[in-house]
């Protein structure tokens, strides 16, 4: 009688496996992420039941308590968003590699860092003091995280009713000064969110397969082609 | 949970008769076992009958919960849930403190509002503990929320060194479950942080370091096949069990059976937490080794905190004092005075 209903999880910093199943996952997988058996589903989900994967990408999200990582997450996952059902996230929580954005919990995270191919890198629009924890996000990353490691900046709560406390422009701003993509997001509307992590996906897909006649992906082309603003997806 | 067992024969399923919400106003999670839970339900009841009538008699005595082998006893079997306030209270010292700092409590809620930042980090997790729990609802009549919202801020101002920590919002939550009355809860989360456990809520978090190391030594030493396969596919211990400290086992075993190793917590102290630790560990050990890779492991960690052998609580608990053998205080000292050296060191 555990009460944990299993698609729930803690928000905070929440690395996501971007693992990669070879069979496909709730029937949406990317079809551009398909190449020699390795099939990258950006779906999060570790090893659900058994599923095999050829690879496995570990991409993770982090930021302050409360950006609303594991939404993200979970929107991501289960293209859901249940308002009010999420639990403070602590410790971390493997399955979708769900870990606490409390800064003291840092300290027993960042050993993740290191192998983690990915980091999804999230602030919440509406708090401005999430914003400027991002330097400290970063610094934190290149310090323990591996250097070829692949981040993207994301301004998540876009949809929010709360008053915008950063503005689109700050974001592209500090992207642009660390060289990283960046997108604003919303976990309730969905918007953005599956480009985040296919964009990702196929950025370590081809980074992964070296493929000699493909030309080279390039992330930020994709992410400034591909991204929606939040203007025109508001309901 | 106290619900009237059925009697065999009765018309329905299990999942008809059984409430869809526990007696702590928890919902039941989705793929909950009614008929398993019905059945461990009718035999409980007759445990908890004969321990009523046995801690009514004990407490009818004034030395009633005094150190002694019999109240060891009684609490190993379990406090029943009446009495459960009055003794962690009783046991644990926070009583004794509550009574020596008359208005204590009032003064530090107060101050602790004044502090912003606390307030804020308190604010951000009060919609996010326990959300299945329909008492800790925005809009539930006798919300919980604002007793929640005051523990932690008073807390965190008391204990300042510490101040709010990711995790005690969940236990909490369970201390005003239990107790009904903000200021025990808090007089019993401080024996918890306080006195009770290492220091595994400071910012540094060297407690919960230090435990989950001396928790791979124990495996090492008890359960050598696991500790194998850990290392085998590089699964820091951190990454299974950091929550099961931090938060002590809320949320992850059921609930009946938390504040069951909760009545120990508060009488023998935190060596309780690896006794759960090896017996989860030692009983589904065959299950654990089955693991083929990283993900494998995680997720076998994962099963084992669900299922039968946890949702009997008095035979898990029975067998938390058996199953890992000896356990001697001086040697978890031991063990926690070498990694805490060794971690300090890294530093």
């Amino acid at each position: 009688m555990s009460r944990k209903k299993s698609q729930k999880s803690k928000g905070s910093s929440s690395p996501a496996s971007c693992g990669v199943p070879a069979t496909k996952e709730n029937g949406k997988v990317g079809t551009d992420c398909h190449s020699n058996g390795m099939v990258m589903s950006g779906r999060p989900s570790l090893s659900n039941s058994g599923e095999f994967y050829d690879i496995a990408f570990k991409v993770m999200l982090v930021g302050d308590s409360g950006v609303g990582k594991t939404c993200l997450l979970v929107r991501f996952k289960d293209g859901a968003f249940l308002a009010g059902s999420f639990i403070s996230t602590v410790g971390i929580d493997f399955r979708i590699w769900d870990t606490a954005g409390q800064e003291r919990f840092r300290s027993v995270t960042h050993a993740y860092y290191r192998d983690a191919h990915a980091l999804l890198l999230l602030y919440d629009v509406t708090n401005k003091t999430s914003f400027d924890n991002i330097q400290a996000w970063l610094t934190e990353i290149h310090e323990y995280a591996h250097k070829d490691v692949v981040i993207m900046l994301l301004g998540n709560k876009v949809d929010s009713t709360h008053e915008r406390a950063v503005k689109m422009e700050d974001g592209e701003r500090l992207a642009k000064e660390y060289g990283v993509p960046f997108m604003e997001t919303s976990a309730k509307s969905g918007l953005n969110v599956e480009l985040a992590f296919m964009a990702i996906a196929k950025e370590l897909k081809h980074r992964s397969m070296k493929l000699p006649n493909e030309p080279k992906f390039k992330l930020h082309d994709y992410v400034k082609k591909e991204v929606k603003g939040s203007g025109c997806c508001k309901s | 949970m106290m619900s009237s067992a059925p009697t065999a024969g009765d018309n329905g399923t299990a999942r008809d008769r059984i409430p869809r919400i526990d007696v702590y106003g928890f919902e039941r999670p989705d793929g909950f076992d009614y008929k398993f839970y019905e059945d461990f339900q009718s035999r409980y009841l007759v445990v908890l009958s004969r321990r009523a009538i046995k801690w009514s008699k004990l407490l009818q005595k004034s030395t009633a919960v005094e150190k002694s082998i019999k109240v060891k006893r009684y609490i190993r079997k379990g406090i029943p849930n009446e009495h459960r306030c009055h003794v962690w209270m009783l046991v644990s010292g926070a009583q004794a403190r509550m009574e020596k700092n008359p208005g204590y409590y009032h003064s530090v809620l107060v101050e602790g509002k004044k502090n912003a930042k606390l307030v804020d980090a308190v604010v951000t997790d009060l919609n996010r503990t326990f959300p299945d729990n329909v008492k800790f609802r925005r809009n539930a009549s006798q919300c919980l929320q604002p007793t929640l919202h005051n523990v932690l801020v008073a807390y965190g101002h008391h204990n300042s060194s510490v101040g709010y920590c990711q995790g005690m919002n969940f236990i909490t939550g369970y201390l005003i479950l239990v107790t009904k009355d903000e200021e025990k809860a808090f007089w019993l989360l401080d024996a918890l942080l306080g006195h009770i456990l290492p220091d595994y809520y400071s910012p540094a978090m060297i407690g919960l370091k230090v435990d989950q190391e001396v928790l791979g030594d124990l495996v090492k030493l008890k359960i050598p096949a696991v500790a194998d396969l850990m290392e085998k596919h590089g699964v820091m211990w951190t990454l299974v069990v950091s929550r099961w400290f931090i938060c002590l086992f809320i949320d992850i075993l059921p609930v009946e059976t938390v504040l069951r190793i909760w009545d120990c917590l508060f009488y023998e102290g935190s060596k309780i937490i690896f006794r759960v630790a090896l017996t989860l560990i030692k009983q589904y050990q065959a299950f654990i080794l089955e693991a083929q890779n990283f993900p494998d492991v995680c997720d076998k960690f994962k099963e084992i905190t669900k299922g039968q052998l946890v949702t009997e609580c008095h035979h898990f608990m029975q067998k938390i004092f058996v199953d890992p053998g000896s356990l001697s205080r001086t040697t978890i000292i031991k063990l926690r005075d070498k990694h805490r050296t060794q971690l300090l060191a890294q530093e």
